[in-house]
């Protein structure tokens, strides 16, 4: 059993995807339902293996490895030089992203029940995108964690592309530019270090470059390993995204459909913080290092710039989209940081926003479908009418600026705690960004809920399956804010090792 | 009988070689063209067998190959020459720089 | 009964969830059940206050968190100054829920209001039990909440709307000081905990400059949450929740919060002095300011707006001036008598249907139970001798003038006498003189409201009594531990009780000449008027130049990010556009090229002899 698990919560959404591709594409309800089931499967997998976590099963023991592509006949020097297995392989640190991969899917699935169109084609590549995302925060060597991620790639494109507001195409586009432009430094990173070391396995990899103890058939200098890390960085830095490569998430966020960017909020931006996390600590300790205090700088700046954009804009969306730009910051600086406080408060940044962001973009959807806009100047007192939506906007909005008790406040505090060590005088700037995070996350919702009503009719309030997003993502929220120490044990362990290779 | 030491036959292949290549690089008449690419896989076919007697490990390999090439110049040869009627039936002309269609 | 206090703010918790999620079956009588369970949590406070009147402070942590190699930890801890707190916060919250039964009834949306009121009664009981800085961080921002939630109770007003907002903002701006102080603390110390800071500040681990930094960053906290002077502009303006919630938030508890993390933080500022001056230089200067904006306004709730933040500043100073006991003194009858002045202030809005004081008058006759209250709280804050009031500010002043800083002495009693002098205007003001415009007959308010006022006179009358010069310092020797020797400053008594009998007798006489409401034609009336403008100058420096930064940064996006996007396509379109020109068609020239672009890398191979490095 153990042997198969882990591929078969990779490849679990294929059910769902043959179901579908059974049906005709004008069933409606069935292909939603369908799309819906498709995503409960890996969920079901992944609280397995949350629960056996819980019992002290070891994750490691999860690890699989089978023989994949050999390049060459170098067999004679040593059977795993130039080879690919497919590997996958689970730790604590992973299992987080992977059960919020999973929620995260069976909710958007939820808030899919609003797309208008070719709901067959919309759920192929939905399911097609979970695979990805699965196989991403499993895949143990370099070569395969690209060609998942190129998975999500190219079925998020369509998605975005294709079920989203007016100018869909252009920001698929613009999505599809740097993404590339991201995943071709990704690759030529890992086509390098495959030809210079000869496997791209990440744990043979760090300890390869790290510890020294094998020669390499073709040596790398300190040059070029610097530019591999930067190039990495880069890469990463375009998907996470900070400033100033954050245009194309921006554009996505508004104009991508709410399910869709439930997704790419929640779950995409993260593959930024755990590959650079995951690959950038593990395989370049000593350049991580160096780089630190430019990655607490940039994030800083990240956070800063996103607040006071996200002070002016007239478009819910927007202010969200500037917000995530803004969090993000916080995960690059956390990380920056390289400490137990920040490092914690990226991970738990990374995932609080992931609860959070796709929250607010859930809600989007709901107002969306009753109002027609998300424009902040054609809306105002809702809470008359729609009381649970206000209310629902306001606690979201309030998770979202760091209110203690639910998670936002929790990842901020441990990020700022770390930030705090390191560069004192940067933190007491980056604190301006708290109070701006208050100011334009109360007048967005403000603005919606409170004040005078400037149009009338009879708009539902929340109802029937809608509460079932809210309610598991409230619970998330609030459970990481009151007793975080469940998300906090699953990675600390990893996040000490990491430490001890550039402290050690 | 002295024997014809590799070299020679690599200095022969490289000559008919550059011969060829100047000649399908420069040549306007397409035929003319034609006959130098058939040059160049000539210069091919004699290092092929040049190296089948006289390489490091000296095997019937390259002769095999030599007989492939020509197979393959011989029904090269005949394509060419059969889309080269078909121009010059459209055309009227066999000179090379006026077949310059294929741009963007 | 005392390990398990951790039940007493939950039970405010159990009423939130219960009345937001089941509300509307409730109906009306969600009065009766946030009462209820505010009445139970009031009655464990009073049990544990009597039980921990003997026993020594109480602790009990399980750690939450792990920071590397620092724990960090919550749980609960009961010293004299937490439980007296704890009591206080049950007792007035049960009094405003009684109270809000009578004020709010008829409104639709009574179910919630009990729910954000339960909300912030257990926030700010778990405030006062926290035996950590993060944790009390942590309830000081669900406090925060609980006060924007109900300032901005009706939402459909503009005013409520931008006051929440603004509250909300301007503590968060203060917030963030204790943040950044608790950070540093934490980096200095590796814990939160109280006893550990303290333990390092008495070893003298820190050094004496960062802890000064420390001091005044955890006093900007203190300063936003408790309206003093320059983070004050959100008070007045939170007049415009509901005045049960002026009475229990804005006057009786939060603001005093600030209060309480000074006294609860004590030995970090009496490890610096320059933090002290602080203190006690924003209090007095607060004090004094607000009291001089009080002197002329005209909303009955802005007038108690303006002398709470006064009042609070009283209390900063007496905390600069080393008077720990006398603050704390001052907050519990300052929170007695402040809430009576609230709600009988919010019985006489409920009866005439308007908070402006010009249209009010003669109301005496009108209100019996209301108008004898508000003349007891009014006395009471006046100073007047033998009401709690009159200990309370008696010891502040004893505490500032043992100090030394005379200055700040004088800025003491020039407010007592602003303080004395604008309460009896707005006492005569609302209940002397002819009635005014009697648009609908004017009732006394029912029962549910007179009662918890008048328990709270009779509290605001008689618990000076706990720290008196003549019966004894039992408040001072509980808190402090130790048999506090007190003074006794006759002349002191003389002066204070003087300069409120000058303030009342001004108020009496312009009363007389009824010329107490004539506005004045001074720039001086007109700068103090408008509040000295300090609202304008925020809004010309702080947030003008914010929306600055903002709109700059539009246009960085725009024109630089996006525009450095529009040059890299422009640059690779043109690029193209020129490549095409290399496909002529002519396949001679492109085995030309690719043969010399080969024959170019041979050579390259063999100058470089390898490939890359």
């Amino acid at each position: 059993m153990n042997d198969y698990l882990l591929p078969l919560l990779v490849f679990s959404p294929v059910i769902g995807m043959i179901m579908i591709w059974l049906m005709p594409k004008t069933e409606e309800k069935t292909l939603k339902q369908f799309g819906w089931i498709g995503t409960l499967m890996p969920l079901l997998i992944s609280l397995f293996l949350y629960q056996q976590w819980l019992t002290g099963v070891s994750l490691s023991s999860y690890q699989i490895k089978w023989n994949w592509i050999q390049f060459g006949n170098l067999a004679m020097y040593d059977d795993t030089l130039y080879t690919i297995d497919f590997e996958l392989s689970l730790d604590g640190f992973s299992l987080v992203f992977i059960l919020l991969t999973t929620v995260l899917s069976m909710l958007a699935a939820l808030a899919s029940f609003y797309i208008k169109t070719e709901w067959k084609g919309y759920f192929l590549l939905f399911l097609l995108l979970e695979i990805g995302m699965l196989g991403v925060f499993m895949a143990d060597n370099l070569l395969l964690f690209f060609l998942f991620f190129e998975v999500t790639f190219v079925s998020l494109f369509f998605l975005i592309g294709r079920w989203g507001y007016v100018n869909k195409e252009k920001a698929a586009y613009h999505f599809l530019v740097y993404n590339g432009i991201g995943s071709v430094l990704l690759l030529f990173v890992i086509a390098t270090l495959f030809v210079r070391v000869g496997t791209t396995n990440i744990d043979a990899l760090t300890h390869i470059l790290n510890v020294g103890d094998v020669a390499l058939l073709a040596p790398i200098s300190p040059f070029l390993t610097d530019m591999l890390c930067i190039l990495l960085f880069i890469a990463f830095a375009i998907k996470l995204p900070v400033f100033p490569f954050h245009s194309w998430m921006v554009r996505v966020h508004r104009e991508a459909a709410p399910p869709v960017v439930m997704l790419h909020a929640g779950v995409l931006l993260k593959i930024g913080a755990y590959g650079m996390i995951r690959f950038g600590l593990g395989i370049f300790p000593e350049q991580v290092e160096k780089l630190a205090l430019l990655f607490m700088i940039v994030g800083v700046i990240s956070f800063l710039y996103g607040a006071f954009l996200a002070l002016v804009q007239t478009d819910l969306k927007l202010v969200w989209a500037y917000s995530s730009v803004s969090h993000m910051g916080i995960v690059f600086f956390g990380f920056g940081t390289l400490n137990d406080a920040g490092l914690q408060g990226a991970v738990f940044q990374a995932v609080s926003h992931g609860a959070i962001a796709a929250l607010l973009f859930f809600l989007i959807a709901l107002l969306y479908e009753r109002t027609g806009t998300t424009e902040l100047n054609e809306l105002g007192g809702l809470a008359e009418h729609l009381p649970i939506f206000s209310g629902v906007l306001l606690t979201a909005g309030l998770a979202a600026l760091g209110l203690p008790g639910m998670s936002g406040f929790i990842s901020e505090f441990m990020a700022f705690l770390g930030l705090f060590k390191e560069q004192m005088l940067l933190a007491i700037i980056a604190v301006i960004g708290l109070i701006l995070t208050a100011a334009y996350t109360l007048r967005a919702v403000l603005k919606i809920t409170f004040g005078k009503k400037t149009y009338s009719m009879t708009w539902r309030d929340v109802q029937g399956i809608e509460y079932v997003p809210i309610a598991i993502l409230f619970m998330v929220i609030v459970a990481i804010g009151v007793y975080p120490m469940w998300l906090g044990q699953l990675v600390q362990e990893d996040i000490t090792t990491w430490l001890l290779r550039i402290g050690g | 009988m002295t024997s014809v030491p590799l070299s020679a036959y690599l200095v022969l292949a490289l000559i008919l070689f550059c011969i060829g290549l100047y000649g399908a690089l420069t040549k306007r008449n397409t035929v003319i063209v034609l006959i130098s690419i058939e040059l160049m896989l000539n210069a091919v076919n004699i290092n092929l067998v040049a190296f089948s007697k006289f390489g490091m490990t000296p095997a019937i390999t390259g002769q095999v190959f030599s007989l492939f090439t020509m197979t393959i110049a011989a029904a090269e040869a005949a394509v060419g020459l059969a889309i080269l009627m078909a121009l010059y039936r459209n055309r009227k002309t066999v000179h090379i720089d006026e077949m310059n269609t294929m741009k963007h | 009964m005392v390990d398990n206090a951790w039940l007493i703010p939950l039970f405010p918790l159990a009423s939130f969830f219960l009345l937001l999620l089941f509300g509307k079956r409730f109906g009306s009588r969600s009065a009766e059940v946030g009462s209820l369970f505010t009445f139970v949590s009031f009655i464990c406070a009073a049990v544990v206050f009597t039980k921990s009147l003997h026993e020594s402070s109480y602790k009990q942590t399980f750690n939450w968190l792990t920071v590397g190699d620092a724990q960090i930890t919550v749980g609960f801890e009961l010293n004299p100054l937490n439980v007296l707190m704890l009591v206080l916060v049950s007792f007035i919250s049960f009094l405003v829920h009684m109270y809000s039964k009578g004020y709010m009834n008829g409104e639709k949306r009574i179910s919630i209001f009990y729910a954000y009121l339960g909300l912030f009664t257990f926030a700010m009981l778990a405030l006062v039990m926290s035996p950590n800085l993060l944790q009390l961080y942590i309830f000081w921002e669900l406090v925060g909440l609980g006060s924007f939630l109900l300032i901005g109770f009706y939402f459909h007003k503009q005013e409520a709307k931008r006051a929440a907002k603004k509250a909300f903002i301007m503590t968060r701006i203060g917030d963030m000081g204790l943040l950044i102080g608790m950070i540093l603390l934490f980096w200095q110390t590796r814990s939160f905990e109280y006893s550990v800071i303290f333990q390092a500040v008495e070893a003298g681990d820190i050094s004496q400059s960062l802890l000064t930094f420390i001091a005044i960053m955890i006093f900007v906290g203190a300063v936003g949450k408790s309206g003093q002077f320059p983070l004050h502009t959100w008070l007045p303006d939170a007049m415009e929740g509901p005045t049960p919630v002026s009475a229990l938030i804005h006057a009786a508890t939060m603001v005093a919060a600030g209060v309480y993390l000074v006294a609860a933080t004590y030995p970090l500022f009496q490890a610096s002095e320059v933090a002290l001056l602080v203190v006690a230089v924003t209090g007095g200067l607060t004090a004094l300011f607000a009291a001089s904006i009080a002197v002329v306004q005209t909303d009955v709730k802005r007038v108690l707006a303006y002398s709470t933040m006064s009042q609070l500043g009283f209390m900063f100073l007496a905390l600069g001036t080393a008077g720990y006991v006398a603050a704390v003194f001052h907050l519990v009858t300052h929170a007695f008598f402040k809430a009576l002045l609230f709600l009988a202030a919010g019985s006489v809005i409920h009866a005439v249907h308007t908070q402006n004081i010009e249209k009010m008058g003669g109301l005496w006759k009108k209100l019996r139970w209301t108008g004898p209250l508000f003349l007891i709280g009014t006395l009471a804050i006046s100073g007047v001798p033998l009401l709690s009031g009159f200990f309370s500010k008696e010891e502040i002043l004893l505490s500032v003038w043992d100090n030394g800083n005379y200055f700040l002495f004088t800025l003491a009693l020039l407010t007592s006498l602003l303080t004395a002098f604008y309460m009896f205007r707005l006492f005569f003001s609302i209940f002397g003189g002819e009635e005014k415009t009697p648009i609908h007959a004017v009732k006394e308010s029912p029962m549910i409201m007179w009662l918890p006022m008048i328990i709270l006179a009779v509290f605001s009358i008689g618990i000076g009594y706990v720290q008196t010069p003549w019966f004894g310092t039992f408040l001072g020797d509980w808190l402090t531990n130790e048999n506090s020797h007190h003074e006794f400053s006759l002349w002191l008594m003389l002066i204070a009780t003087i300069v409120s009998g000058i303030g009342i007798g001004i108020a009496y006489i312009l009363h007389r000449k009824s010329s107490l409401l004539t506005e004045g034609e001074s720039s001086a009336y007109r700068v103090v008027a408008n509040k000295y403008y300090i609202d304008e100058l925020y809004e010309r420096t702080m947030i003008v130049s914010t929306k600055a930064v903002s709109r700059s940064l539009v246009y960085i996006e725009r024109y630089v990010i996006d525009g450095f996007l529009l040059v890299v396509i422009r640059i690779t379109r043109m690029f193209a556009k020129k490549a095409t020109k290399l496909q002529s068609g002519q396949v001679q020239q492109y085995g030309a090229i690719a043969f010399l672009s080969l024959a170019v890398l041979v050579v390259v191979y063999l100058v470089a002899g390898g490939y890359l490095r």
